[in-house]
């Protein structure tokens, strides 16, 4: 028995083995901001890897501009049909958005929940274990950057919310991120609007949003949408498209199963976007709750 | 000059790390299979193996940190497991002759151990919810398909630097 406390080895095992739990315990806190040190370590390597990150999107690039040249000719014949629909689309865009501008005058009401201002960013890194799916981009807190904005891909629809944000990088948390605590509210777009939670990413890369009411109607191919409701999110940020619908466990809500439109790999180039409209605090909840009583 | 050898390599296994999940097709060895790269723990493997034990427990412990700290977020997990893999790595070859082979064996069971440990711990902290079952087929089997592509390439070169990194050890 002494002879087993005596192993010095033992002893380093287990307190490691403590001192494991601890730290893991310690950051799956909800953190609104990293410690001194972690942030040091990050802008630190933040710095080297957009070093190396900017010769590796080039020659990345450069494969990438072989492979288009090669679906060229196949691509043209195919975008050339669109484009007379284009011309249509554009028109009838035009007019609306004229119309609402008049209208916006009229009441009086110039800013939305659907106004940003887009802000770029270039990927320096991205997490090479693959549980947390998550990305470094190469703008933090001296862009003007906070927890929680959205992240927009190069192809306008929604990507992922930033989780961190350090002084010179940040990372960014991909809706393909199993996080229970990723909820993002979205509406359904349809003749009548559900909302609904975006909450999960399936085996079969579809998102699920959830807690749609059991009552609302929702078809294939209905478009999702952030709300912009409840935080700093921008309205109107596309999500995906409902590729299936299932009632819940107890009956009670809806499941729908979105098909993404952004792509969750080979991402170089991001936007986040920072809503122009105040962003309430939790002090503006406590405010309104004093006026009722 | 020398000096600084070790510390860039492994800072460069590092990066290239992030940079190759940034940069290859999502499909590489069909739909839906994910595949991580674990070209540092390898690297660390041989390290203890060829170069010295010391030396194998130190970097794994820094390079774990970094990783934790960069990019999963989560610290403690890769910080405890680098160090202890490469402790059981160098203890092992006290019972095997190390050659290219053997220490191949090790790095690539070193690489099934890490990224099954690191799959229970996940499951415990709720990242993830997938199935033994379905994980075997989803990620580990990539996983390792793709370290041992690695390791076949990168062994020679690891060991011929590792073997001279240990012989100027031994001069100093």
């Amino acid at each position: 028995m002494p002879q087993f406390f005596l192993n010095k080895r033992l002893i380093v095992l287990l307190v490691s083995i403590i001192i494991l739990v601890a730290l893991i315990g310690f950051s799956l806190r909800e953190r609104s901001e990293l410690t001194w040190p972690e942030k040091f370590v990050k802008d630190t390597t933040g710095w080297v890897e957009s070093l190396v990150s900017k010769p590796a999107h080039f020659f990345a690039g450069f494969f990438q501009n072989l492979e288009d040249l090669q679906n060229t000719y196949h691509e043209n014949k195919e975008l050339k049909t669109r484009v007379e629909k284009i011309a249509e689309l554009e028109k009838q865009v035009q007019i609306l958005e004229k119309d609402n501008k008049e209208l916006r005058v009229i009441l009086d009401k110039k800013k939305t929940l659907r106004d940003f201002k887009p802000l770029q960013a270039t990927v320096i890194g991205r997490n090479p274990d693959r549980w947390q799916e998550m990305i470094i981009i190469d703008k933090g807190k001296t862009s003007g950057l906070k927890q929680n904005m959205a992240v927009i891909g190069s192809n306008g629809s929604l990507l992922g919310k930033i989780k961190h944000v350090n002084q010179f990088s940040s990372t960014v948390q991909l809706l393909s991120a199993a996080d229970p605590k990723n909820q993002i509210s979205t509406i359904i777009l349809g003749d009548t609007s559900s909302y609904g939670l975006v909450d999960g990413y399936d085996k079969e890369k579809r998102l699920m949003v959830k807690r749609i009411p059991a009552d609302a109607k929702i078809k294939k191919g209905q478009l999702v949408v952030t709300s912009g409701l409840g935080g700093v999110f921008p309205k109107g940020l596309l999500i995906g498209k409902v590729v299936e619908v299932k009632p819940d466990q107890y009956g009670l809500n809806q499941t729908a199963y979105v098909k993404p439109g952004a792509n969750f790999y080979d991402i170089e180039n991001v936007m986040v976007a920072k809503k122009t409209m105040r962003v309430p605090e939790a002090t503006d909840y406590l405010e309104s709750k004093g006026e009722g009583q | 000059m020398s000096r600084l050898l070790l510390p860039i390599l492994f800072g460069a296994l590092f990066i290239v790390e992030s940079l190759f999940v940034q940069y290859t097709p999502a499909d590489l060895f069909g739909d839906g299979k994910i595949f991580a790269p674990h070209f540092l723990l390898a690297g660390i493997i041989f390290l203890s193996v060829f170069g010295s034990k010391k030396h194998g427990i130190i970097y794994g412990f820094v390079f774990g940190a970094l990783f934790d700290i960069v990019y999963t977020e989560i610290l403690g997990v890769y910080l405890f497991l680098f160090p202890l893999t490469a402790y059981f790595a160098s203890k092992a070859m006290r019972v095997i002759h190390a050659n290219l082979f053997t220490a191949s064996g090790v790095s690539l069971i070193a690489i099934a151990l890490v990224e099954i440990a690191v799959y229970w711990i996940n499951l415990l902290i709720n990242v993830t919810d997938l199935s033994f079952v379905n994980y075997l087929e989803i990620r580990f089997y990539p996983t390792i398909l793709l370290n041992l592509a690695f390791v076949v390439l990168a062994a020679f070169p690891f060991k011929w630097q590792f073997e001279k990194f240990a012989e100027e050890l031994g001069n100093d």
